[in-house]
């Protein structure tokens, strides 16, 4: 197999892990983190290279297996559920990597997961690999 | 779908959060019976939380408050629901409460006292709750501070006061206290209570013996909100309620000159007085003009017109000590304590000579409990000092010492004893 044959699209995608929030922080923190993370996302849109976002909602349904099994999915309890995502136009990883580095969130226990994002996806890469 | 960023974070007020929670808890508890205070305070930090969680991707919606709002009811909606005994037991009160959180609200302007807000303090502030209690419950549901923050101020650690916030909570419950503000009859009374605990609120922060010093300005500010807003509201507006303002305002122009950079006490005579609050001390006499109706004189009344005088004297030499007696001797009838009468002698060595001030000062009657004070025994020193005792005023400038409880008070009369030495 050719790792060479998934091509980026010069756009990474950062996922916003995380959802729980310290419930102890007052109305005056929680504001307080409120303005850093909108300060994050307004420089991002002020350099041009926000493309989109979106939060997730909490709850949500599982579908797996050859049986089409519908569970309810752990994502409220999970520490790593995917809370959102910001879809930035930036080709190189390693600025992705510095503009997710100045995420204030991060100070909060959020984790920010980098993925640039793919031109095919890797069976479909494989496949067009294979017939040329 | 909005894009992210249409609106700027500086188009929200810094402290829309804190101002709409507080709302928004009276509002439900208003709705809700202050049984459910607990659940209203629970529901406003969740929506605040949700608010975190969605606008930076989504942009902060076109009516931020009214976003908040509409989170907050639907949140305690879904939690009343799942209560069992909710449509069972009452059916009537309930559907009353359902109508009311899937209603629209009409918003009321930003810097006016809801009455839902004015109930809350009536509630916060009820008699049969301790002192600690009322002002605990205020710092959390209406001003908006966590325990951990409350805690700061007095010097507390945060699960206590989250103990005592639950403890309050059960109490306010099981006394069925009444979310309403007192009738007629009731009222002057009711609303001397709050003034009073507002008051006590104020010199919390203004005192600068213990705490956070930042967490003690936000008291004192949270003091004079809460008083502005009484003082405008119809019910509320009595010339104390002005009069209390007006000293908040005197008092507070001078916090920070009462502390220099390297956290040392200044003494009045000493401040820098144009480093003053001007627009506080404006405010605070104007307060005091519109205090002067009726025909009741409150002690605010005297206290504020004695800060007056300090705040519009250009310095200490020009302070027109003659007119701060005549207020601390119309105080004293008002207020026979050991305070007043320790801070008129004050003003009587500044009119009639140390001598007469020093006569005062040690012939209080039940000056046991200021014995136990340094602020006494700082007076006491100085009046000797003044006289040419210089021996027997560092004895007291030393006692004063002892009995300190901060470090920048400590070093101050340290200092003041050295003065005195040889």
């Amino acid at each position: 197999m050719n790792p060479n044959t998934q091509q980026t699209t010069g756009e990474h995608l950062l996922l916003i892990r995380g959802t729980h929030w310290n419930s102890s922080l007052s109305p005056a923190e929680l504001q307080r983190v409120m303005t850093d993370f909108y300060g994050w996302v307004e420089d991002l849109r002020s350099k041009g290279i926000l493309r989109g976002a979106q939060p997730l909602m909490e709850e949500g349904k599982l579908v797996s297996g050859p049986q089409s099994l519908v569970t309810d999915g752990i994502f409220a309890e999970s520490k790593e559920a995917i809370a959102g995502y910001f879809l930035l136009s930036v080709a190189s990883t390693d600025e992705a990597v510095k503009l997710a580095q100045a995420c204030p969130i991060l100070a909060h226990g959020a984790q920010v997961e980098v993925r640039p994002i793919a031109d095919l996806c890797r069976p479909m890469a494989d496949v067009k690999a294979a017939q040329s | 779908m909005s894009r992210p960023g249409e609106r700027s974070p500086s188009l929200v007020a810094d402290d829309l959060f804190r101002r709409e929670g507080a709302r928004l808890v009276a509002s439900l508890a208003a709705h809700l019976g202050t049984h459910r205070l607990q659940l209203a305070e629970d529901v406003v930090q969740e929506a605040l939380v949700r608010a975190l969680q969605t606008w930076p991707y989504r942009g902060i919606p076109e009516n931020p408050a009214a976003w908040l709002t509409q989170a907050a009811k639907n949140l305690a909606l879904d939690s009343l629901r799942r209560e069992q005994t909710w449509q069972r037991k009452e059916a009537q009160i309930t559907a009353e409460q359902e109508r009311w959180l899937t209603r629209d609200e009409e918003r009321a302007h930003e810097h006016e006292l809801s009455d839902d807000t004015l109930r809350m303090l009536f509630v916060c502030f009820h008699p049969q709750l301790s002192v600690e209690a009322q002002l605990a419950l205020a710092l959390r549901t209406v001003c908006g501070l966590s325990p951990a923050e409350i805690g700061a101020a007095f010097l507390v650690s945060e699960a206590a006061i989250a103990k005592r916030l639950v403890r309050t909570r059960q109490l306010i419950r099981d006394l069925r206290l009444p979310f309403a503000v007192p009738p007629d009859g009731e009222l002057p009374q009711r609303l001397d209570g709050v003034l009073g605990a507002l008051y006590l609120l104020f010199n919390e922060g203004y005192k600068a013996s213990s705490g956070d010093r930042l967490v003690r300005e936000e008291l004192c500010r949270e003091a004079i909100r809460l008083t502005r807003l009484l003082s405008v509201h119809p019910v509320t507006s009595q010339p104390a309620t002005k009069a209390l303002l007006a000293l908040m305002c005197l008092n507070a122009a001078r916090l920070r000159t009462r502390v220099s950079a390297t956290g040392e006490i200044v003494r009045l005579q000493h401040q820098d007085r144009s480093q003053w609050d001007a627009g506080r001390i404006q405010e605070g006499i104007l307060a005091l003009g519109a205090a002067s109706t009726g025909d009741v004189i409150s002690a605010y009344h005297l206290e504020a017109g004695i800060a007056a005088c300090h705040c519009l004297a250009e310095s200490d030499a020009t302070t027109d000590w003659s007119r701060i007696l005549d207020l601390y001797d119309q105080l004293q009838l008002l207020k026979p304590t050991p305070i007043v009468a320790m801070n008129r002698s004050v003003a009587l060595a500044r009119v009639r000579g140390p001598r007469e001030g020093l006569a005062a000062l040690e012939s209080i009657p039940n000056r046991h409990s200021l014995e136990a004070q340094h602020l006494y025994h700082a007076i006491r020193a100085s009046f000797i000092a003044k006289l040419g005792h210089p021996a027997e005023a560092r004895a007291a400038w030393q006692r004063a010492a002892e009995l300190a409880q901060c470090d920048a008070e400590r070093e101050f009369l340290q200092g003041q004893s050295r003065k005195h030495d040889g």
